[in-house]
């Protein structure tokens, strides 16, 4: 029986080969080799883009100030650990908290704007915070970062030897991310975000509540987001404002493994980092010291070419790809399914 | 007392001369092309980088050299345009943000494998002389730079009122359909206002070259004054980002008199953000 004519199994030959795509790294990947750390980014980029496209992709709100969020949910965690010794996993409850509160007061003033102008305002938060950070040495200790104090190997404190932990780690919690952004798309806020990602006043018309619709989508991808800066945090024990709160280091890689992969897909951040991550880091290796510029050219350059070529990602391509050659099949093999239907 | 706050007025309105100059280009293609290059900085890094290289091998003075300059960007910009930007017009908001996001690193990082990561500058002779009038005194270079951008500034205005091309620029802008039916290609214009733009950046680069250093990641430093001039002023408003550059140019100066230097660029995100929130559509916007 061919697979092809029974969707439910499709969607289980899908997730199978999923499910063996992402366990497969910690099995032939070595626990301290670069190779699970490469795997792991892959994931977190994965899971910021993902948190990212809930407000980006599927509302079309086009966010550059993200990093905001991100820096905020790991100094939160990191300040409770250095000056509380609260648990990092508390610790993230609590950044996802916070940068859920912050997203609210950011609403105020940015949902009003919309197209260039929003974007045009949430990188002008993002480098707020960024400036504040820096300048309240006292607490954040400023331009020379903070790092992380290392507690030993334990599940408590959320540091491990090697990757491994910090692998499964991503991965549950980029399933989270992935959970609640099809929950999102697939429900009532999806359709609303969708009806004003074309136009507010259109889908006012239709009785959408847009501000609020746009508020849940921004309180949840800024909650993960937040949750995700912990993460980081704990992963490479050190921080710095003008890297958490970088507009190039994640405010635009969040937003471009999305643009990548696929705008408003649940699983093109996954396509989108699992490209550009290794891409970054395999350039940043091979081009060093004098030569490093040339890994910021060959990223900007593959955007330029992918915008030009496909506006929508590669998943879009893909499935558009797939969808004529199945209309073709289906034309040449049985055409009494084109007359049946 | 009453001395400082007036010197930093004055300063204010010296430096905020030049942002009115940097700035304009970035609202001038927004309102005619109605994309948001966010590489404008960056034209502005390249103009520097153009009027360096110049005053070394020839020893040309920048601000002499900055109509030479504004024509090498305004040709790059043009490239830009017509290959790149031209062909996303009509593509989603996200095409459009991050495709310029992409020529802004490509830029940045081309111009660090080219010339290195070193902080270059090419010194005058007026680089530290100093005029005093009166109890006040004034930077030189910096007071050149004001003239050679108010200059810049008037013919801006002379080309956009009074000349046909300049009009059919601003014809294109108000109704392009109507534009069309006169005869006006707009795709042209569209390369045009883009060029103009970006070699006004270009060119507002050279004119500062005398008094500030060349680094490929420069145009970063000014990327936030740029887009609060232009919001404040008015996306798309020319004479707004005009007006705009002054006033961001003397709050500058101001907090710097009383802020500690490290918050000096807060209180212009705060103007940035509290405008807008509270009137987006800038001061003389449309």
């Amino acid at each position: 029986m061919n697979p092809a004519q029974n969707p439910d199994r499709l969607k289980f030959v899908y997730w199978a080969i999923l499910a063996a795509v992402l366990l497969l790294p910690p099995l032939i990947f070595e626990n301290r080799g670069y190779y699970l750390r490469i795997a792991t980014l892959v994931l977190m980029f994965a899971g910021l883009g993902g948190a990212w496209n809930i407000i980006g992709g599927f509302a079309n709100q086009v966010s550059l100030g993200h990093a905001a969020f991100f820096g905020v949910g790991a100094y939160t965690s990191t300040l409770l650990l250095k000056f509380f010794g609260i648990s990092p996993w508390l610790g993230m409850v609590a950044a996802a908290v916070i940068a859920g509160l912050l997203s609210l007061m950011i609403a105020v003033p940015t949902f009003r704007l919309r197209g260039h102008y929003f974007a045009l305002g949430t990188i002008a938060f993002a480098e707020v915070l960024r400036v504040l950070f820096l300048y309240f040495k006292g607490i954040t200790e400023g331009p020379v970062g903070l790092s992380v104090p290392y507690l030993g190997d334990s599940f408590w404190h959320f540091q491990f030897r090697g990757n491994l932990g910090y692998y499964f780690t991503a991965l549950t919690l980029l399933s989270l991310t992935c959970f609640v952004a099809y929950r999102v798309k697939v429900g009532r806020l999806g359709y609303q975000l969708r009806a004003l990602s074309n136009s507010h006043e259109a889908a006012e018309v239709v009785g959408v509540d847009t501000y609020r619709a746009k508020l849940w989508a921004s309180l949840l991808s800024s909650m993960l987001t937040g949750a995700w800066g912990t993460f980081y945090a704990q992963y490479l024990y050190f921080i710095d404002p003008d890297t958490v709160f970088g507009f190039w280091t994640f405010s635009v890689k969040m937003a471009m493994v999305v643009i990548l992969g696929g705008l408003g897909t649940i699983w093109g951040p996954l396509v989108g980092s699992a490209i550009l991550i290794p891409l970054d880091e395999w350039t940043s290796a091979v081009f060093t010291g004098n030569l490093s510029a040339v890994s910021r050219l060959i990223y900007g350059g593959l955007l330029i070419a992918l915008i030009l070529w496909q506006p929508r990602g590669l998943l879009f391509w893909f499935t558009e790809m797939s969808e004529r050659r199945r209309r073709k099949r289906r034309s040449l093999g049985n055409p009494e399914t084109e007359t049946g239907a | 007392m009453i001395t400082n706050f007036l010197q930093a007025i004055f300063n204010g309105i010296l430096t905020g001369g030049v942002y009115a100059v940097v700035s304009v280009g970035l609202s001038l293609v927004f309102g005619i092309v109605d994309v948001v290059n966010f590489a404008q900085p960056e034209f502005l890094m390249m103009g520097m980088f153009v009027a360096y290289f110049l005053s070394v091998a020839t020893g040309l003075d920048p601000i002499m050299a900055s109509p030479l300059v504004f024509l090498a960007v305004f040709l790059f910009g043009a490239l830009v345009q017509r290959l790149l930007i031209q062909r996303v017009l009509n593509a989603p908001l996200v095409a459009q943000i991050f495709l310029t996001v992409a020529v802004a690193m490509v830029m940045v990082s081309g111009a660090q494998l080219l010339f290195g990561a070193d902080f270059r500058s090419a010194p005058t002779f007026y680089t530290t002389k100093a005029v005093h009038l009166g109890p006040f005194q004034f930077n030189l270079p910096q007071i050149l730079a004001f003239c050679a951008s108010s200059i810049m500034a008037l013919l801006l205005w002379i080309f956009m009122e009074r000349t046909d091309l300049g009009r059919s620029i601003k014809a294109t802008a108000q109704n392009r359909t109507a534009a069309i039916l006169m005869g006006i290609n707009p795709y042209r214009m569209y390369v045009l206002a883009f060029a103009i733009g970006t070699g006004l950046a270009g060119a507002a680069g050279a004119v500062i070259l005398p008094y500030s250093y060349v680094f490929p990641t420069i145009g970063h430093d000014w990327g936030l004054i740029m887009f609060t001039v232009v919001v404040l002023g008015g996306l798309g408003s020319v004479p707004g980002a005009l007006l705009a550059g002054l006033i961001i140019g003397v709050i500058q100066s101001l907090t710097s008199v009383y802020f500690p230097t490290q918050l000096q660029n807060l209180v212009v995100f705060i103007v940035f953000i509290v405008t807008l929130a509270y009137r987006p559509a800038g001061l003389l916007g449309r």
